[in-house]
């Protein structure tokens, strides 16, 4: 805010460590050490965080540079409170086969709902690409 | 081999990094990674190898250029010695690799993987030096926003009390009891600043009153509220920052694309320097679209309009910077004067005369809305001769605004001007109204009564009217101006009372010294008459 007083800037945000959810649902955190223009981001020490219910956890990706347009939403980490989280983490294993099994309950689900809709004579179309707008 | 290219890539992007190193972090680096047992077990040995060796070479980049040489020289022959290096063998070389890449936060160690200590994976460095952020003072509420940043009042109200608990003890503690992080100011200054400068290129403007004028006001509003803040009890000022954009002049920017009119698409014409820009054959300044004979003049007048309009926010900016009402500037004289001769008001001579553009103009809304705004500015005369134009075609003009009903706007404006009116100018505009037209029973003033605009315009002129008779006992006289001015009161009283009440509108201001003025003109029971319906009528 020093640098451009009524905008909103990142430069302020750099060498800090930073979440940051993409538009393709994934979640990063890292330490935000280069921007540009276009809130391009670098993050360092990146590690991709994956939550299934009240679990989660981390797999180490190093270097990431993110393309601006894709980032939803960042904020910085306070590392103090950091570890203060009701939430568990488990080896990256573990969450993966965790998330796999979400994955295939909800496809399930949605298997079940589009046979009873069908049933019924409705149809959904699908929505493969309503995320994006 | 996968060790030697572990180093091998760590090794350059560390160069500039490991100067930063200080000894003591590398032998803390040590006991950490000696805490988790993640240390090679041939390593062990040579941490004493490496610390003395490290006084020699970390200081050096050339070193590590050439111990990268090295390593590639492992590979093909261990025997070369690597140039530069003072005296160390191939083996030592390698070592030392070995340990500048635990120096490096290793990335990837999925067999360490602890719950007890989730943050150790980013390595041991976390946290960026800035200690302003920690120190803050008492006396600020917020240190690191701005007046801008508004927070919810929950989250204000932690960041108070973290701040009243941080302030007791801050040699007591330290925040932040990691250390400093080594890859800090990967983004120089330099570089930030570059970022900024075309962010703000990218804000400028010629007129930021028009561009950014959310930000403008919002912006004057506030340090008028500091202004007033400091007359009444706090003294410090508080100075809130402003974004000031640069202003860059900017390069002149050619149309790479020429549209000619009537043509489809591009023109096929390009040069060297432009590849789609014709010669000059597109005229230059505004491009009056050719209407042709099927243009309606509906069209050109809200075209025209238009135009007006845009002179009048012109004239209206130029005002609102400067100095308030009497001092114009010769130039928004000249502007002003301008608008007023394009609105083509008829002289007063030839009021009869198709005053027909600006009829047309008083016909649209918008119109309205620009005489309205337009009054303010006019010099007298002027002024007075749109009051008396528009008084001469009232009748017209409360017809068409039948749809509208926007004539109201320009009663306030108007009613400023009517007591510059004379006598003579007054009973002029009157006069006009009591004609009976050809082949209607019905006098114009009666349309002009049912009108809440007209009503109130009336009885305006008519309160003037009265006025300057009182005022001027010569008036009273009996000469042509008075007789006619009789006869008007006159046929306006008994059209009033004619007509009934609920048709008769409300005027937007009753003035009070219309009922007197009936009083005397016409006899008892047609002022009673006319006290009923006129009183009904302001009722409704």
């Amino acid at each position: 805010m020093n640098y451009m007083p009524g905008t909103a800037s990142l430069i302020e945000d750099i060498d800090k460590k930073h979440l940051v959810l993409l538009r393709d649902g994934r979640t990063l955190i890292g330490f935000l050490r280069s921007i540009d223009q276009f809130a391009n981001l670098v993050l360092h020490q990146t590690v991709e965080r994956i939550h299934v219910g009240k679990k989660y956890g981390d797999i180490p990706r190093g270097i990431f540079v993110v393309r601006g347009e894709n980032v939803v939403l960042l904020g910085e980490i306070d590392l103090e409170k950091e570890s203060d989280t009701p939430l568990q983490q488990v080896s990256i294993e573990e969450i993966l086969e965790e998330q796999r099994v979400e994955q295939q309950a909800k496809l399930e689900a949605e298997k079940l709902k589009v046979q009873a809709l069908k049933d019924r004579g409705l149809s959904i179309p699908r929505a493969d690409t309503l995320d994006e707008y | 081999m996968k060790y030697l290219e572990g180093p091998e890539k760590s090794c350059s992007p560390l160069a500039p990094e490991e100067e930063l190193v200080s000894a003591s972090q590398l032998e803390e680096e040590e006991e950490n990674e000696n805490e988790e047992e993640n240390l090679d077990p041939d390593l062990a040995l040579d941490v004493e190898e490496e610390e003395e060796e490290e006084e020699n070479s970390l200081g050096d980049p050339a070193v590590l250029t050439a111990v990268h040489n090295a390593q590639k020289g492992l590979l093909s022959s261990p025997g070369i010695k690597a140039p530069g290096v003072l005296g160390m063998s191939p083996t030592s070389l390698y070592f030392l690799c070995q340990t500048l890449d635990y120096l490096s936060p290793s990335p990837f160690r999925p067999t360490h993987a602890s719950t007890s200590s989730p943050a150790r994976h980013f390595g041991p460095r976390l946290l960026s030096p800035d200690p302003s952020l920690f120190c803050s003072s008492p006396t600020l509420q917020s240190p690191r926003f701005s007046h801008l940043t508004q927070l919810h009042p929950q989250h204000q109200r932690m960041l108070q009390l973290q701040q009243q608990s941080r302030t007791p003890s801050p040699p007591a503690k330290k925040p932040w009891s990691q250390q400093p992080d080594p890859y800090a100011n990967l983004m120089t200054q330099k570089e930030k600043d570059w970022v900024i400068k075309v962010q703000m290129v990218q804000l400028q403007s010629e007129n930021p009153s028009l561009d950014d004028c959310y930000y403008q006001k919002y912006y004057q509003k506030l340090e008028k509220r500091q202004a007033d803040e400091e007359l009444l009890g706090q003294r410090s000022k508080v100075e809130s920052l402003k974004l000031v954009t640069p202003y860059i002049q900017k390069a002149e920017a050619y149309e790479s694309v020429v549209r000619i009119e009537g043509s489809l698409g591009q023109v096929a014409v390009s040069t060297c320097f432009s590849p789609r820009r014709a010669i000059d054959a597109v005229p230059h300044g505004t491009q009056e679209p050719e209407i042709g004979a099927t243009s309606s003049q509906r069209l050109r007048v809200l075209y025209w309009i238009e135009k007006m309009f845009l002179q009048l926010l012109e004239i209206e900016e130029g005002q609102k910077d400067g100095p308030s009402r009497p001092c114009y500037s010769e130039q928004q004289r000249n502007q002003v004067e301008k608008l007023f001769q394009s609105l083509n008001t008829p002289e007063q001579n030839h009021l009869d005369e198709a005053a027909d553009g600006f009829l047309q103009v008083l016909s649209v809304r918008k119109g309205k809305a620009l005489v309205a705004r337009l009054l303010p500015f006019l010099p007298q005369d002027r002024a007075v001769s749109l009051l008396l134009a528009i008084t001469h075609h009232l009748p017209l003009l409360v017809r068409r605004d039948a749809a509208d009903q926007a004539l109201q706007m320009l009663f306030q404006p108007l009613s400023k001007y009517i007591n510059h009116l004379t006598f003579h100018e007054l009973l002029q505009g009157l006069q006009g109204l009591m004609l009976l037209p050809p082949g209607s029973s019905e006098r114009l003033v009666t349309a002009v009564l049912q009108n809440q605009f007209g009503i109130s315009l009336l009885y305006a002129l008519l309160s003037h009217g009265e006025k300057l008779v009182c005022l001027d006992s010569s008036l009273e006289e009996s000469n042509s101006d008075h007789t006619v001015w009789t006869d008007i009161v006159i046929l306006i009283a008994w059209e009033i009372a004619q007509m009934p009440a609920t048709s008769l509108a409300e005027p937007l201001a009753f003035p009070s010294n219309l009922l007197p003025l009936f009083c005397r003109h016409v006899d008892k029971q047609l002022v009673q008459q006319l006290e009923a319906t006129m009183q009904l009528a302001w009722i409704y």
